[in-house]
């Protein structure tokens, strides 16, 4: 078998199901970028109509003829020393989700943040922020978000204020004081801030019967019982991938849904990357589900939910952990793993997912221990989040009458409580409910107040990353919607002298920093966004024996998956516009959340993809469209929750997906089984782009040749033998094109004195999370456009990231690759020789830029551009609700025409970056504007003698993509620079220009090939295998 | 591919279609004068906001304060050489000298009110440019390009206005050949500088561009210089 057999290509790569079965649907897409008009319904007539009115409205600009509208400059009265105008400025802040804080940077303009960016001081994000923490800036301008206390009376409900709220609360809470609290209950959301701990102390000093309770509908409960099982108290476990050259992950989405994903995701990367030294990490995933863990992963093991613990039970017994639970013969895959695990031992890990029993999670704790894990990549602290009594226990008490107010801090539980809780009709038993959020959602309209929430950019506060260093959160911007903290809060209801959050907050911290020094060190914490002495210190601790797990049966029935949504997550997040729009990175599902269906299961009921289904478990039904996932275990139905609400929870989201909490229970809140499933009849339009903007050079039917060309991978093996595999492929069987540029080869402007910018894209690190599509919407002003519109291929993201299966149409598991794409900023453009009026050129460094203010429209360049990077503006996106359907332009009553942005959604628009219009074509620009930014301020410190010359040195100019990267994927710099990152990286043997060979664009932007490491060099592993075989046919 | 056996019917414009002649006739003769007109009126002073000049809610003059008293442009616009945006003055800077200098003045009155209640004040912007532009003022102050060169003899006006087009073809002007509008660097706020006596205006600036590192014009005109 010669090296250049195993790297795999050919016609293998596919991007969806359709692609495969070569559709009209498909064939369309390829052929025009932009299919049909026929939605916007517009005829000849209504043409006319257009022209005519197009004319008249000519005619008026030339009467109206004079200067643009009276600007203001608005200085401030006194200027804050150390601020100026216009300059951005960036400020450490934390986010928690879930209990654990992102660490976050965030830049604010005027006093006004804008951008969300990882804190690169702090461990648990090393610079990177994902595509929840990017949006989060959305959510703070949020105009549904509520802005007034409301009060609640049977029916009637009223505006209120604060002053009303807290004579009111002031009275009632003094009644309970005198009781000590009795049938005084508090449900908060899981949190580890020390700031909040410390008032809930002191609540329960105020009222010492009063209960507290915790509610997270996606909290790992599973995990924390399991260690209480292995250990005999609740421990956090914490997975150094760093540490380990063999990674087995059962069912646990380490680089994605875990917490702790983005630190998970550089680990992990960082061993990936020595694949040009010849060696590697090698990451085995068992799942039911296809998640981007899996999608990295050098193995790849389909397995129906319930069966994945016993697996685990399989490797346990081959390890000599457990005796062997049944008698069946353990399958080869596992004898490897084994095998594996036991030759590097110390090592290697193990981890375990939130879906899987608490034995599962005991049976890995042993299996670690055995391993000689423990103690080196698996460490094990203290778990903060462990210990209250939960929701339904809650409920319980509410409906026999025990409690008379309930406290809600933050959280929706009416909307994500399990389904049999019954938590909403036992709301309505309790006498007073006071709620805090952010929206006046469902749990806000049945509570008797509901108090508008600071979001966390707004108020003093404090939160604990995965490793447990805490970090003091402060505010950017004064609250917009006189929103309080739920430590505000608790002050208030607790009579507490301190009312104020920093003041709050700087009394909790008194624990940690020096009360000699007390000043001096607040500051510092407050600036670097960490105190690195509070890191939990790791507890020695040894697994107890356990036994292998049962068989759960042969799965008559469907098992039920809940998974978090890689976009609005548990539903909090569900009413911003970036994230409904970003692309589930392996369904490429916008706007919804379908149930995940394998093939087999698919053909056998005889559904497709977009047809309804109904789920029926315990007595309660869901109907819900399909999505048919290569890859899915047959018998288990992947869903994710967060979705299907009404107006409630905002005009974003009203409308959108399926709400599959409601087939969720207390008792089995990650995974259910005995699920039926049946055929609903009627189908549902899901917006996926996994078939828009599909690259093509001659049309369809070499589009799945060239297809081979785009990605490039092989196993690590046959790259240490030919290290050449990608020049060799592309070079080889393809006549090189002749060069006849049409304009000056942009190499003779570059003296090499200048820049030459350049990317890198490594896709053996990238993991397809999606979070450069958000930092990249973020930081360019890319609006939102709504379903329909990606219905109608209009999604406006510059970068996308295009997800290729590999394997045949039946494959149960095929592999899959992600590949992010932006603008290649080709030396030798296409987009360049089509544009009418020059408005997209080349500059000296490189860059493809496009000139809005020039550009009329014709779109030829995008239809020119091989990539299909180039988007364009079909509306004024930014003036409308992604919610409301597009009218042809003559269907807007006169009133509306002249429809501006409202200044609360301006408020997050970058003042950088000019908004584009209707009309104009866009594209990544490399963030030119960062790239002048950093310019300019080398300039100056040069002019100020500050530096020896005016260079912009390596690493200072970083785009957004590149900067929320969590695995430091994307690389950007100056190829001019012999020592720059980015020049080394395109010499790198790895290397390739897309479609380079085939159409000499020269493209800026180069891939590295993705490097797999299956076990054995390929015999028994799903990187590498046979499907490179199968590529030749 | 349907229609292959059968040949498409021959279109013929139906009668009707004589009447459109005389539009027809009157867009042919009236479309240059048009577009000639538009053009004409794109490119006027009038469109361009040459000499626009707004009464400003204070009557503060730039004639007495940096004309007559000879304040340095910097004392107010203090980030002008540091950030894109020369920042227009916090009324804190007027009262570091008005609570002792006319602090009584009718023409005070808003100056002293917003040091009172903390309300800017609310001045007019007379240099404007399109938002799709990005000028950045540190950048030409550092490169020796004065003020006087944009913004007119300011120290003569007692109320600013508009002195220069400010369109694209201005600006492209000088970065096509910035020499000779090129002075020392600690000369770019004085208003009526001249070059030494032994020097042309010319050769100051070769050797200023020189020094200063001014690209080449390639660069001086890559469009993502001002446009993002």
């Amino acid at each position: 078998m010669s090296p250049v057999e195993h790297h795999i290509h050919g016609r293998a790569y596919w991007q969806s199901l359709e692609q495969l079965a070569e559709s009209d649907e498909v064939r369309q897409q390829v052929e025009r970028e932009f299919p049909d008009l026929a939605s916007e319904g517009a005829s000849r007539r209504d043409f006319l109509k257009l022209m005519a009115a197009s004319m008249t409205l000519a005619g008026l600009t030339l009467t109206g003829c004079r200067r643009w509208p009276e600007q203001r400059v608005v200085p401030y009265a006194a200027r804050p020393e150390g601020r100026a105008p216009g300059a951005p400025e960036r400020y450490a802040t934390q986010m928690e989700v879930a209990g654990v804080a992102k660490p976050l940077l965030v830049t604010s303009y005027d006093g006004r943040p804008i951008k969300v960016e990882g804190n690169p001081e702090h461990p648990a994000s090393g610079g990177a922020a994902d595509a929840h923490a990017q949006a989060s800036v959305l959510q703070l301008y949020d105009p549904d978000r509520s802005r007034r206390p409301v009060e609640r009376d049977g029916e009637r409900t009223r505006y209120q204020h604060w002053a009303n709220f807290e004579r009111f609360a002031g009275e009632h809470f003094a009644a309970h004081r005198e009781t000590g609290g009795r049938g005084l209950a508090v449900l908060a959301e899981a949190s580890a801030s020390p700031s909040l701990l410390d008032m809930r102390r002191r609540f329960q000093k105020a009222y010492p019967e009063a209960r507290w309770h915790t509610y997270e509908p996606l909290l790992d409960h599973n995990a924390i019982a399991g260690a209480r099982r292995s250990f005999g108290r609740p421990v956090r476990r914490h997975w150094h991938l760093d540490k380990a050259t063999v990674v087995a992950a059962f069912d646990v989405d380490l680089l994605g849904a875990h917490p702790n994903a983005a630190r998970h995701a550089r680990a992990w990367a960082a061993r990936r990357r020595q694949a040009d030294k010849g060696e590697m990490n090698r990451l085995y995933a068992v799942e039911s589900n296809y998640t981007v863990t899996g999608a990295a992963a050098d193995h790849r093991h389909v397995a129906r939910h319930g069966s994945v613990a016993e697996l685990l039970g399989a490797l346990a017994a081959e390890l000599g952990v457990v005796e062997a639970a049944s008698s069946e013969p353990t399958p080869e895959w596992v004898k490897v793993l084994a095998r594996d695990l036991r030759a590097h031992r110390g090592d290697a890990l193990v981890a375990v997912g939130a879906a899987q029993p608490p034995q599962a999670h005991a049976l890995a704790d042993a299996v670690n221990d055995a391993i000689g894990a423990a103690g080196g990549p698996v460490t094990y602290t203290d778990e903060p989040l462990a210990g209250d009594p939960g929701l339904v226990e809650l409920a319980g008490r509410m409906r026999a009458g025990e409690v008379d107010t309930l406290v809600i801090l933050g959280g929706n539980p009416v909307y994500d409580a399990p389904a049999d809780a019954g938590f909403g009709e036992a709301l309505d038993k309790v006498g007073t409910t006071i709620h805090l959020g952010l929206y006046r959602d469902e749990t806000a309209r049945r509570c008797r107040w509901h108090l508008p929430r600071a979001h966390y950019m707004e108020a003093w506060g404090d939160a604990r990353s995965w490793d447990g260093a805490a970090g003091i959160a402060q505010p950017l911007i004064q609250p917009l919607f006189d929103g309080r903290s739920p430590i505000e809060l608790l002050a208030l209801l607790t009579g507490d002298e301190k009312r104020d959050g920093e003041q709050i907050v700087r009394r909790s911290w008194q624990r940690w920093l020096p009360a000699s020094d007390f000043e001096a060190a607040w500051r510092r914490v407050v600036h670097d966004g960490i105190a690195p002495e509070t890191r939990l210190a790791p507890v020695s601790v040894e697994a107890s024996p356990v036994s292998a797990p049962a068989s759960d049966g042969n799965g008559e029935h469907f098992d039920l998956l809940f998974m978090p949504d890689p976009g609005v997550f548990d539903g909090r997040f569900a009413n911003l516009g970036w994230l409904q729009e970003t692309p589930n990175p392996m369904t490429t599902v916008t706007w919804d959340n379908p149930a995940l269906l394998a093939k087999r299961d698919a053909d056998a009921l005889g559904v497709s993809t977009g047809e309804m289904v109904t789920i029926e478990h315990g007595g309660r039904s869901l109907d819900i469209p399909v999505y048919i996932m290569p890859g899915q275990a047959p018998g288990t139905i992947g869903l994710t929750v967060g979705y299907g609400r009404g107006e409630e929870a905002g005009r974003i989201a009203a409308g959108t997906g399926f709400d599959t909490y409601r087939l969720r229970t207390g008792d089995a809140p990650w995974a259910a089984t005995g699920a039926r499933l049946r055929k609903a009849g009627g189908s549902y339009a899901l917006a996926m782009t996994q078939n828009h903007h599909l690259i093509d050079t001659h049309g369809y039917e070499t589009r799945q040749e060239r297809a081979a060309h785009l990605v490039h991978e092989t196993t690590l093996d046959h790259y240490r033998e030919d290290p050449h595999f990608v020049d060799r492929h592309e070079g080889g069987g393809h006549e090189k094109t002749i060069s006849l540029p049409l304009w000056d080869d942009p190499e003779s402007l570059d003296s090499g004195a200048g820049y030459k910018w350049g990317m890198a894209i490594d896709l053996n690190s990238c993991i397809g999370c999606n979070a450069c599509v958000v930092a990249c919407q973020a930081e360019n002003n890319v609006p939102v456009v709504g379903k329909s519109e990606v219905l109608n291929s209009r999604e406006m993201q510059w970068l996308r990231i295009d997800r290729y299966f590999r394997g045949d149409r039946d494959d149960e598991s095929p592999a899959a690759v992600h590949q992010p794409v932006p603008c290649m900023h080709c030396e030798n453009a296409p987009c360049e020789q089509v544009c009418p009026v020059a408005a997209t050129v080349h500059d000296t460094e490189g860059l493809n830029v496009m000139i809005y203010n020039r550009c009329i429209g014709v779109r030829y360049c995008s239809n020119n551009c091989p990539y299909k990077v180039r988007r364009f503006n079909f509306m004024d996106y930014h003036s409308r609700s992604p919610g409301e359907t597009h009218r042809p332009w003559l269907g807007i009553p006169d009133t509306e025409q002249r429809k501006e942005v409202i200044e609360l959604k301006r408020m997050h628009l970058n003042p950088e970056v000019t908004v584009r219009m209707r009309g104009v074509m866009e594209k990544c620009t490399y963030c030119t504007q960062r790239i002048n930014a950093a310019k300019f301020q080398a300039k100056e410190e040069h002019a100020k003698g500050e530096r020896e010359t005016e260079r912009v040195r390596d690493g200072e100019v970083t785009p957004a993509c590149a900067q929320a990267c969590p695995t430091e994927a994307i690389v950007f710099g100056d190829l001019n620079d012999p020592e720059s990152r980015v020049r080394k990286l395109h010499n790198n043997h790895r290397t390739y220009g897309l479609l380079d060979a085939h159409l000499d664009t020269k493209p800026r932007t180069k891939y590295l090939a993705k490097i797999r490491n299956p076990a054995g060099g390929g015999e028994n592993g799903h990187g590498g295998d046979a499907h490179g075989e199968k590529g030749h046919a | 591919m349907a229609s292959d056996d059968t040949p498409s019917p021959r279109f013929v414009f139906p009668k009707w279609a004589n009447y459109l002649l005389p539009g027809l006739i009157v867009i042919a003769l009236g479309g240059g004068p048009y577009v000639a007109t538009l053009a004409g009126l794109g490119a006027s002073a009038e469109a361009l906001n040459e000499g626009y000049r707004p009464d400003q809610p204070v009557p503060y003059s730039h004639k007495l304060h940096a004309g007559e008293l000879g304040i340095d442009c910097r004392y107010c616009h203090t980030t002008v050489d540091e950030e894109s945006f020369a920042a227009i003055p916090p009324t804190q800077t007027c009262m570091n000298c008005h609570q002792k200098i006319r602090p009584e003045s009718e023409k005070l009155a808003l100056v002293r009110k917003s040091h009172e209640t903390g309300e800017p004040i609310p001045w007019k912007k007379v240099h404007d440019l399109g938002d799709y532009a990005y000028f950045n003022h540190s950048m030409h102050v550092n490169k020796g390009v004065a003020c006087v060169q944009c913004h007119g003899r300011v120290d003569r006006m007692e109320v600013v206005e508009q002195k220069e087009p400010l369109s694209m073809g201005w600006c492209l002007d000088c970065h096509r050949e910035p020499e000779p509008r090129l002075r020392p660097r600690d000369e770019v706020t004085e208003m009526g500088w001249h070059p030494p006596a032994d020097q042309s205006r010319e050769e100051l600036g070769k050797k200023l561009a020189e020094e200063y590192e001014i690209p080449g014009e390639d660069y001086m005109t890559n469009c993502s210089l001002c446009h993002r």
